[in-house]
């Protein structure tokens, strides 16, 4: 397939992929590669998907099926395991946050543990639902809530700690 | 639900579609009646805000639609030249397995099938049974005998023979089989020494005409060379006869 159908799909959604995908890797390349990757696959499984209107759903369930992989192949991305959620939230301001820019939180979304750093990514990046979070990472709508939070108070202390830095 | 339970639940609101969660719809409740939660609230949906617009801020590489699609197409032409390199080599394969067969079949059908009733396959064949070493059914000097045998085996007994030839010293008699007729075969010696396994230097040969297509019509013989045997043919009252000898034509008149 690479016919007007499969340029419309590239065209819809190659910057969403592109940027989930960053959001993984963290390197240009590799997010471009799983990019790629990821349609590669669709153009030759995407006519198995009978229901149309889970596409998007569809390309990201495998783009992260691929980074999983590539991450299996590679294991060579640092985690922070988290603990628990921390007491008090930490208390960040809008103008705190205009003051850092999209490299300092990818690094600091970096440093969450993977199991957190997806949902959060989705959670930031696509306005993806809680339901299609856990249809896309295969997990339990439950895990993906306790996640996000998890995942998400940690960012919030880790962005804490760079404005104050 | 109290206070910090409400914050942990309200940090999964990003908007108003959110709030059809039951317990983000609990905390929402919540923050109406708590004013600090209240100010938390409306200061982290601002913070999530510009989060989000951050995160979305992550450039795209440029052209990468184009690299994509691009690839894409590479990807297809490749597939296609290989789809016709293998389709090409499944041809070839059968070809080549139908040329085998084809030559095996043709080769197997070549050997079982006679020869065509030529007057020249017919000489050929007769002089092969003539090589050294041929076997007699019956080895006698009597031609009473030898026409005995023929007429028993069903074979051309009714011949004529040259009066020369009648004179000639017989050695013995076969019959052969060619193209499902039967041939009467009578050997005989010329006098000369014969060579070690060879019981006869001069040979008749006689067939119904009708055996072999392009017989002769004429009574008189038809003299040829074939290698080193002379042989002379000719058709006599439904018969076709042809006579060998080891030796040069006028070594066969002699026997004419």
């Amino acid at each position: 397939m690479a016919g007007p159908d499969f340029e419309k799909i590239v065209a819809d959604y190659y910057a969403q992929l592109y940027q989930f995908a960053f959001s993984l890797a963290r390197e240009e390349a590799e997010a471009c590669d799983l990019t790629q990757q990821t349609f590669c696959i669709w153009a030759a499984k995407g006519h198995q998907l009978r229901d149309t209107s889970k596409v998007k759903t569809w390309l990201f369930t495998t783009l992260y099926r691929e980074f999983l992989g590539a991450r299996r192949r590679q294991n060579r991305f640092p985690q922070v395991e988290l603990d628990s959620v921390t007491e008090a939230l930490p208390v960040i301001l809008p103008p705190d946050v205009n003051r850092l820019d999209s490299a300092q939180l990818l690094d600091a979304l970096g440093r969450l543990d993977e199991s957190h750093r997806v949902p959060v990514a989705l959670f930031y990046l696509q306005d993806y639902s809680y339901n299609e979070i856990a249809e896309i990472l295969e997990i339990p709508l439950g895990t993906v809530k306790s996640r996000l939070v998890r995942g998400l108070a940690k960012l919030h202390e880790l962005l804490t700690d760079k404005i104050k830095s | 639900m109290n206070r910090d339970e409400g914050k942990q639940i309200l940090l999964l609101y990003r908007n108003p579609a959110d709030a059809q969660d039951p317990q983000i719809a609990e905390a929402l409740e919540l923050a109406k009646a708590d004013t600090e939660l209240s100010r938390w609230f409306e200061n982290h949906c601002a913070v999530q805000n510009a989060l989000r617009e951050k995160f979305r801020a992550i450039e795209i590489p440029v052209a990468l639609k184009e690299q994509i699609v691009s690839e894409q197409i590479s990807n297809m032409k490749a597939k296609a030249r290989r789809e016709k390199f293998v389709a090409a080599g499944a041809i070839t394969m059968i070809v080549a397995v139908l040329m085998v067969f084809g030559i095996s079949y043709y080769s197997d059908h070549s050997k079982g099938r006679p020869p065509a009733p030529t007057l020249a396959n017919y000489e050929s064949d007769m002089l092969y049974y003539a090589r050294p070493g041929y076997g007699m059914d019956l080895a006698t000097n009597d031609l009473a005998q030898i026409k005995d045998h023929f007429t028993q085996t069903a074979a051309p007994a009714d011949y004529i023979l040259p009066a020369p030839l009648a004179q000639a010293a017989a050695t013995g008699c076969a019959v052969k089989d060619w193209n499902g007729a039967k041939v009467s075969m009578i050997c005989f010696a010329t006098g000369r020494p014969l060579p070690q396994g060879l019981p006869g230097d001069l040979w008749l040969f006689v067939v119904d005409r009708a055996a072999v297509t392009d017989a002769p019509d004429s009574a008189t013989p038809q003299i040829s060379k074939i290698n080193n045997v002379t042989v002379a043919t000719w058709t006599e009252n439904g018969k076709m006869y042809l006579l060998g000898v080891q030796g040069d034509e006028a070594m066969l008149r002699k026997y004419l």
